[in-house]
């Protein structure tokens, strides 16, 4: 049994990773423990309102790199902990037959070389599916620059594999995690996905990452702006066929020249993830939300603002407006559109009808009208000022020196 | 006129079939207040008038006995009239009524079973086996609904190898795997003897919770949203909890 000193340190070392979702997988139960949850399931919840659902641990957090924003980094002064395969294994399993978790997440610092690292990775998920034949979720981190062939064994008995782009440009990639390039991080991924679509197209025997790949991103800690970021998230769905993009708003763990001080808001990593359901589910590109070199507006969320900048398109009558439509709605989302394209099969919808449906009409009142009736706003300023009031004040901030997006890049970098 | 029942479905059909053409009609198993000039009847199950009642149902809707029997599961009080007022829509309009989300008493029922259904899902994710001294997993609980068997299949897919018991501490009453079969039985309290490293998991499994959570961006009221309070008596990392400073 591992010792509760490491098992804090592994933890800590691995618990900024985003990614804990158990979806995705269907994988059967052949014998031994353990079967996929495809819609995914939730095991427990921490005070910091995030779910556990797989065991989010390192394998050692001993470093060779030195990442500026990582605390694992090799010159940070922090305690350092080892388990071995065999450790993590039997912790797994002791925790998923108790029920308190949905399977293993399993990352590791960069120990002596990549290749070592990847080797005992792949070591510990192969422990735990033929010696223990256990058949619950395996998410596993790939370490950059290991051997294909490492990365594709592993790949063997994992559900789900994950490279982090870490940071969203290459220029702060370089400045700030300088042994790592876009390609050691986006390579894997590629062959992986096209590794993924041959295994498919032979319709070969078996699993090859049932649960796909996702990636994490820091956001905050470089001065890229939200429309890159959203572009090169829609970049990765589209070429990398990628499941998830992650993003975690940085919170400053160490302390260094080229990182700032203070945590970036979670509200812009909230907007990000607004905008990336949008993308994902709502049938809107990037380019409709948000301008290259723009942010995402705080004050209100990116489809209000998209349909602010679209008012010719409304008001919608939701007796007919097709599906696509009814999802472009502020207010509006997936469950709600369908209860409405279900109900009004039956019957001519009114406000009231929706108002006993719960579909929330606080921002969607000023886009639809229901049986030709209309009850929002008047002109667009009066509108933009209902959905943005109360939202203001708590996002007021003291302008600062560096709050120019040139000023802070140079205050980055120290190039002027 | 108050129909009463036992909670059975073939109790539940037979009161249908009385009370289906009387409009100020409560179909009940609890015993409720009673309104001035308000009867009640206590309804014994009929096998024969139950079949005659479910054949006819299921000819307009061959999924709605499934609806029942989610609904049948549920802890709220009324459940058996909300039942009752959707049966009775499905009877007038002979067809399925279940999209019809702008009626009252399907939203009602929608919602009845919603809350069933998704608190068998959470409870997959929220039981909390221990392992006793012969091996064998024990998790007591105690949900709103009445779901410790249709939790089962679950469980019993997952850990093939092992017998457990999931014990609704509320209802009295157990839903057991062997190791080969399964079953529900009536269960007031359980003694058991923990295997020797049960306590040493536990402790564990409280010090992973504690590190894996960033203290810097509490979220309280997101955090009891997703896990009730009234959940957390089972649960190891948070039992011993106050829930106002966790």
């Amino acid at each position: 049994m591992i010792d509760e000193r490491r098992l804090k340190i592994l933890t800590e070392g691995a618990k900024y990773d985003v990614s804990c979702s158990s979806s995705g997988s269907k994988r059967k139960n052949t014998g031994g423990m353990g079967n996929g949850y495809v819609s995914g399931c939730c095991h427990s919840f921490t005070p910091d309102g995030r779910c556990i659902s797989l065991l989010k641990i390192l394998l050692s957090n001993d470093c060779i790199y030195n990442c500026k924003y990582c605390p694992n980094r090799s010159d940070a002064d922090v305690p350092r902990a080892v388990a071995t395969p065999e450790e993590i294994a039997a912790l797994t399993i002791d925790f998923y037959k108790r029920n308190y978790i949905e399977g293993l997440f399993l990352s590791s610092a960069v120990v002596k070389s990549p290749d070592h690292t990847m080797e005992q990775l792949v070591r510990t998920v192969k422990l735990l599916r033929t010696e223990y034949r256990f058949h619950g979720y395996i998410h596993l981190k790939g370490i950059p620059r290991a051997d294909e062939a490492l990365t594709r064994e592993a790949a063997k008995y994992a559900d789900r594999m994950s490279y982090n782009i870490e940071l969203p440009s290459e220029r702060s990639l370089k400045l700030l995690a300088p042994q790592k390039s876009k390609e050691s991080l986006l390579l894997p991924m590629k062959h992986l996905a096209e590794e993924k679509r041959v295994f498919r197209e032979e319709k070969r025997k078996g699993l090859f990452l049932p649960a796909g790949q996702t990636t994490q991103m820091i956001v905050g800690a470089s001065p890229e702006k939200d429309g890159q970021i959203v572009r090169l998230t829609q970049s990765l769905y589209r070429n990398m066929q990628l499941r998830r993009v992650y993003f975690s708003s940085y919170v400053p763990v160490v302390h260094d020249s080229l990182l700032p001080d203070l945590p970036a808001g979670q509200l812009r990593e909230h907007r990000l993830y607004q905008a990336d359901w949008l993308l994902r589910f709502y049938g809107f590109t990037a380019e409709e939300l948000v301008p290259q070199d723009e942010d995402l507006p705080l004050d209100l969320d990116p489809k209000c603002a998209w349909a602010l900048r679209n008012l010719q398109l409304f008001p919608v009558e939701i007796n007919r407006a097709p599906l696509e439509m009814l999802l472009r709605v502020p207010g509006i989302g997936g469950r709600s559109a369908q209860k409405i394209l279900e109900a009004r099969k039956y019957t001519a919808l009114t406000f009231e009808h929706l108002q006993k449906m719960r579909v929330v009409l606080k921002r969607a009142k000023h886009f639809i009208t229901a049986g030709g009736k209309f009850f929002g706003a008047k002109n667009e300023s009066a509108v933009r000022g209902l959905l943005t009031a109360g939202e203001r004040s708590e996002n007021a901030a003291q302008l600062s020196l560096f709050s120019t997006p040139e000023a802070a890049y140079e205050a980055l970098t120290g190039e002027l | 006129m108050i129909y009463l029942t036992d909670g059975t479905k073939a109790c539940f059909l037979t009161a249908f079939l009385y009370a289906f053409k009387d409009d100020e009609a409560v179909i009940s198993s609890v015993q409720t207040q009673l309104a001035i000039g308000q009867r009640t009847v206590f309804v014994a199950a009929d096998a024969e008038k139950a079949a005659k009642a479910e054949k006819r149902l299921l000819s307009f809707d061959k999924d709605c006995v499934d609806d029942l029997l989610l609904m049948l599961r549920s802890g709220m009080p009324d459940h058996e009239q909300i039942a009752f007022r959707y049966f009775r829509l499905l009877a007038e309009k002979r067809a399925p009524v279940r999209g019809m989300l702008a009626e009252t008493a399907v939203l009602a029922a929608s919602e009845c079973i919603r809350k069933v259904t998704y608190e068998i899902h959470r409870m997959h994710g929220f039981v909390r086996f221990m392992e006793s001294a012969s091996g064998a997993l024990y998790a007591p609980l105690a949900p709103d609904n009445d779901i410790v068997d249709l939790l089962l299949p679950h469980f019993r897919t997952r850990l093939p190898e092992f017998p457990f018991v999931l014990h609704d501490v509320r209802r009295k009453k157990a839903a057991v795997y062997d190791g080969k079969s399964a079953f529900t039985a009536p269960l007031d309290r359980a003694e058991i003897a923990l295997s020797a490293d049960e306590e040493g998991w536990q402790a564990l499994w409280r010090r992973y919770y504690d590190s894996v959570n960033i203290p810097c961006r509490e979220r309280l009221k997101q955090m009891k949203s997703y896990m009730p309070v009234r959940y957390w008596r089972f649960l190891p990392e948070l039992s011993a909890r106050d829930p106002f400073s966790v």
